[in-house]
């Protein structure tokens, strides 16, 4: 039997557009595929699997760029907002899935679709339109080299103030490998899904929808709703720190417990943290909340200056803009922020970029007349900005500086110190201080990303009880835990923000209640991560991802935390890894045994020959 | 049960009904001076003048503020015999690093001060699990030996607690604080009603109060919290930031006695404070342009999520700097304009209704609505109605930029 799912939640339809024949092609979306990964991260990893080989060009007309709303989004379910952007990395040649706030993703359910999937290539710089269910092409010449902002704007003047854009700023059309895709100044940062959009020729993607989103038990759905979102309002973190601070609220507490990473790893504290605390930054800069579609959170905090707004810095784009640079200067950090989000490039990567750089030239290995006469000087603001700036434009040698920091390191050397995973730079926590972290880089499926298994909250926070973060004992079962949890929100619709204040059984009567299928039930839900996260890891493994891909750089296995609360200490990734991949029941060479595959019923859903 | 422990136990539950209401004052211990509990005299004497049944206090406060606890129509004393660091998260100095325990105050030194329960904790899911189930169980002897009602309060904690087991560790850690001897406990919501039975049902007659936690948004979310957990059978809470950090304490506890003792349902009570006409108030810098207000409308009318289908509508400047909600101001243009007198005012909350037999569909109404609420969709009006009097944009606003007269 297969229902329709069209009114559970559900659009019901995934449309498939070719940008080089122009062909559009409807599906419906199968109550199988729903019931095995749910929508968002899960639906648009089975549909990259599916419709890639092994080994293909991320930057080639098969990859395609996916964008897969879950069953939750546009709906009253807390912060409902989210959809997922999946498609081939270019930056680490491995799956890769960004998670996206915004309006975007509601109205592409509006518009009647629960999943867009592009290939091919547009013979000129286009943009796709999706208008209530018509699906089109229309050449975009006018959008060349604008940034982010500007280019969503023209095409709300252009197509009409409803529509919801997607764009790629210039950086997206250069193809550089650290472009991200942006949306109502929120932006699907990491891996470089940019130039993917780029190099299909495809500057945005707008939508518009006036379809009405429907569930399957409207009283028990709306019932299920305002408990969640009293769980929120009831919740320190979704109900005070998140709505105050903003990501923000944690860089004090991370700091204090030495994990805050600073001048490129070297220490995990950082000396001018009050400079740039939460309390700081909403003193002299943020002048207003903001909040994704259907969210109570509003984590988003807006800075105006004089001459634009930021909807930022986070806390990652804080960190890697700010103490992992050395820099504490507020105005710098914010505008080069600002040139991320315009010139569309990923702030986090940007940063570690900007950071690999200057302890190259503190080691008088790189010398100004390397770097366009720049003084790379630790916490130098202004080579900070003259370095993010040439990363965004590309000049001089921001053409090197843009591939990433593994590339960078194979060109000068100091691999060891080249802070990344799998290609993908390293996020704002310090895994010689929170090891938790650690093993979640080191197995992450788009390459080190704290957003996969956020130990960090037990590890360094202590929400809901705390766990030494220098110890190893436990860490490998936590972040399985995490990773699989995770896996499971991403393909729901809801953010993780708003997950931090409900438990699966929470989300679970949500579930159950929009689409009417057995979804209630925690360890279905656990289940269905699970599986999710052993999909995504055997695309990897189609690609030839071993043990010796979910590594850590040196630094961080054998050069001691000089300094803190995690003085002396380094990662002790084998024995993590070991216990890792036992618990995940996958081989030790990190491939997941054929008795797993079976037991997720992933030979099911996908074809396991290359 | 021992007579004792009968007779101290029927100072905390209410044997005229079996109900307990029950104001945590003890964070003093484990969170540090929060707001509420730094002139904590003060605040209890608030507290009081509203009627709680038991409040639950540290054995220094109980010392020196033994005089609140003393004379007829005093509340009961509830001591917190241990203490935890595992609540100090990042809002202090530095979180805990692991989760420690200890025992404070022996059941000897609670029967000194005039206690009527202890109270301690139960941990489940951390290392020390072992080490913390022996110093509950010589809680528990000490509570025979004295005869004094012991209070456990069950909770998952630590590494081995996820988000797919939370409800399952709830019902297991209530499982075992009733093996320990418990006389009564104090559980977190597991957030459902559904799963909360289960839990109730895994406290086999243990009387179960329910926990309050961190301060809701507004005192509305704790009364029906209160409301949802009677009904899946605790008998009451124990709520603390919840009363002591709201201005009004005694208004709060008179509030949840209603809920509790009275058993009064929260609309009655929200019924009686809002007097019509029923105005939304908004306030333009709290909003957040999250259109959770425009999702709630569109779903209570209409049984659909689309935001075009809400009678108020969220307006994002030209610079991207403000958010402003438009509603019903109940100006009555609309009704002035129609040309049909297919409008009114409903007499008891003031808002506009319509006779769809005698509008005409013509529109004029639109036309004249000053903030562009009104709709008119394939011949159908839209019109807000209040909610007929609890306006379901102002219950769902998560940050109060709309508000009712006179509510919460």
């Amino acid at each position: 039997m297969n229902l329709n799912l069209s009114g559970r939640g559900y659009a019901g339809v995934i449309v498939k557009l070719d940008l080089s024949s122009g062909r559009v092609e409807k599906v419906a979306l199968s109550q199988r595929d729903a019931l095995m990964v749910l929508g968002g991260k899960g639906l648009g990893s089975l549909l990259l699997y599916n419709s890639v080989r092994r080994g293909v060009d991320p930057l080639s007309r098969e990859n395609p760029l996916i964008l897969a709303t879950g069953p939750l989004t546009g709906t009253l379910a807390p912060s409902s907002c989210r959809f997922s952007i999946v498609t081939k990395s270019p930056h680490t040649g491995l799956f890769l899935d960004s998670n996206c706030g915004g309006f975007f993703g509601v109205e592409l359910k509006k518009a009647g679709f629960d999943a867009v999937m592009i290939t091919g290539k547009a013979s000129q710089l286009s943009i796709v339109v999706i208008d209530n269910g018509d699906v089109y092409v229309e050449d975009a010449k006018w959008l060349m080299g604008l940034k982010t902002m500007e280019a969503e704007k023209k095409v709300k003047d252009r197509l009409g103030e409803e529509f919801r854009v997607l764009t790629i700023g210039p950086a997206g059309e250069e193809l550089v490998p650290i472009a991200g895709i942006f949306t109502d100044q929120r932006c699907a940062g990491r891996g470089g899904a940019g130039a993917v959009m780029g190099s299909k020729n495809l500057k945005s993607i707008a939508v518009r929808g006036e379809k009405p989103i429907t569930v399957y038990d409207p009283d028990g759905f709306k019932k299920a709703c305002w408990r969640a979102h009293r769980r929120i309002r009831m919740h320190e973190v979704t109900a005070r720190s998140l709505p105050i601070y903003g990501t923000v609220n944690i860089i004090e507490t991370i700091n204090e417990a030495g994990a805050l990473p600073t001048k490129n790893f070297k220490t995990g504290v950082f000396q001018d943290t009050w400079k740039i605390s939460g309390y700081e930054w909403r003193r002299e800069l943020w002048k207003k909340d903001k909040a994704c579609f259907g969210c109570p959170i509003a984590c988003s905090k807006l800075a105006f200056t004089s001459d634009y707004i930021v909807d930022g810095p986070d806390y990652e784009t804080l960190w890697a803009l700010g103490p992992l640079c050395g820099v504490s200067d507020k105005e710098a950090i914010v505008y080069a922020n600002w040139l991320c989000d315009a010139y569309g490039v990923d702030t986090i990567s940007t940063g570690v970029i900007v950071s690999f750089v200057m302890e190259l030239y503190e080691r008088k290995i790189l010398k100004s007349e390397d770097l366009d006469e720049v003084n790379a000087k630790w916490g130098s603001s202004e080579a900070l900005l003259k370095l993010v700036e040439k990363i965004c434009k590309g000049d001089g040698v921001g053409k090197e500086l843009r591939l990433g920091v593994k590339k960078l390191s194979i060109k000068y050397g100091y691999e060891d110190i080249a802070m990344h995973v799998k290609g993908l730079e390293m996020p704002g926590y310090e895994p010689r201080a929170s090891k938790g972290m650690g093993l979640g880089y080191a197995t992450s499926d788009r390459g080190a990303c704290h957003l996969r298994a956020y130990t960090a909250d037990k590890e360094l926070l202590a929400y809901g009880g705390a766990v030494d973060p220098v110890k190893v004992d436990g860490k490998a079962k936590l972040v399985v835990d995490y990773q699989n949890e995770k896996a499971l929100i991403d393909s729901t619709g809801i953010c993780f923000f708003a997950s931090f204040a409900l438990s699966f059984r929470e989300i679970g009567e949500m579930l159950a209640t929009a689409t009417g299928l057995p979804l209630d039930e925690a360890d279905t839900l656990r289940t269905i991560g699970e599986r999710v996260y052993n999909l995504t890891r055997l695309f990897n493994v189609r690609e030839g991802v071993r043990r010796r891909d979910d590594c850590l750089p040196r630094r961080l296995l054998e050069e001691a935390m000089p300094e803190g609360p995690a003085k002396g200490s380094v990662v002790e990734l084998d024995k993590m890894l070991n216990e890792y991949y036992v618990l995940r029941g996958w081989d030790e060479n990190g491939v997941p045994k054929s008795e797993t595959i079976k037991r997720l019923n992933l030979d099911l859903i996908i074809s396991l020959e290359d | 049960m021992s007579f004792g422990k009968l007779v101290r136990l029927s100072r905390i539950i209410d044997p005229s009904d079996g109900r307990s209401l029950v104001v945590a004052a003890d964070h003093g211990l484990m969170l540090g001076p929060i707001k509420g509990v730094v002139d904590l005299e003060a605040t209890l004497r608030k507290v009081i003048a509203g009627g709680p049944d038991a409040i639950l206090v540290s054995l220094g406060q109980a010392r020196k503020l033994s005089h609140l606890f003393a004379g007829r129509g005093a509340p009961a004393m509830l001591v917190r015999v241990d203490w935890t660091n595992a609540f100090r998260d990042k809002t202090y100095t530095l979180p805990a690093r692991s989760i420690q325990f200890n025992k404070v105050a022996t059941v000897k030194e609670a029967v000194k001060v005039g206690a009527s329960g202890v109270v301690t904790y139960l941990f489940l899911g951390f290392d020390g699990e072992s080490d913390h189930i022996a110093m509950v169980e010589e809680f528990s002897s000490e509570c025979k030996t004295w005869s004094m009602p012991l209070i456990i309060e069950p909770l998952p904690m630590g590494p081995r607690v996820t988000k797919a087991n939370y409800v399952d560790m709830v019902r297991r850690a209530v499982e075992k604080a009733v093996e320990l001897g418990a006389d009564a406990l104090k559980v977190p919501y597991t957030g459902d009603p559904y799963s909360f039975k289960d839990v109730v049902k895994a406290a086999s007659d243990v009387p179960v109060l329910v926990l309050g936690g961190y301060k809701a948004l507004s005192i509305r979310d704790s009364l029906e919290v209160i409301s949802e957990v009677l009904d899946a059978g605790a008998v009451g809470v124990v709520f603390g930031r919840n009363v002591v950090q709201d201005p009004n304490p005694d208004e709060v506890v008179r509030l949840m006695r209603r809920i509790i003792h009275e058993k009064e349902t929260v609309t009655d009570i929200l019924r009686e404070k809002i007097k019509p006409p029923v105005k939304i108030l908004v306030d333009v810098e709290r909003c957040s342009g999250c259109r959770i207000c425009e999702l709630a409308c569109s779903f209570s009318h209409e049984k659909v999520f689309n935001p075009s289908l809400a009678r108020l509508r969220v307006k994002v400047s030209e610079d991207g700097k403000t958010f402003t909600p438009y509603v019903c101001n109940l100006c009555y243009s609309c009704v002035n304009a129609c040309p049909n007198e297919a409008l009114r005012v409903n007499s008891r909350t003031g808002a506009v209704e319509v006779s769809p037999e005698l509008c005409q569909g013509c529109g004029i109404c639109v036309d004249s609505c000053p903030v562009k609420v009104l709709k008119l969709i394939n011949g159908r009006l839209l019109l807000c109605d209040l909610c007929n009097g609890l306006p379901e944009c102002v219950k769902w606003c998560s940050r109060n930029a709309l508000r009712v007269e006179g509510g919460w």
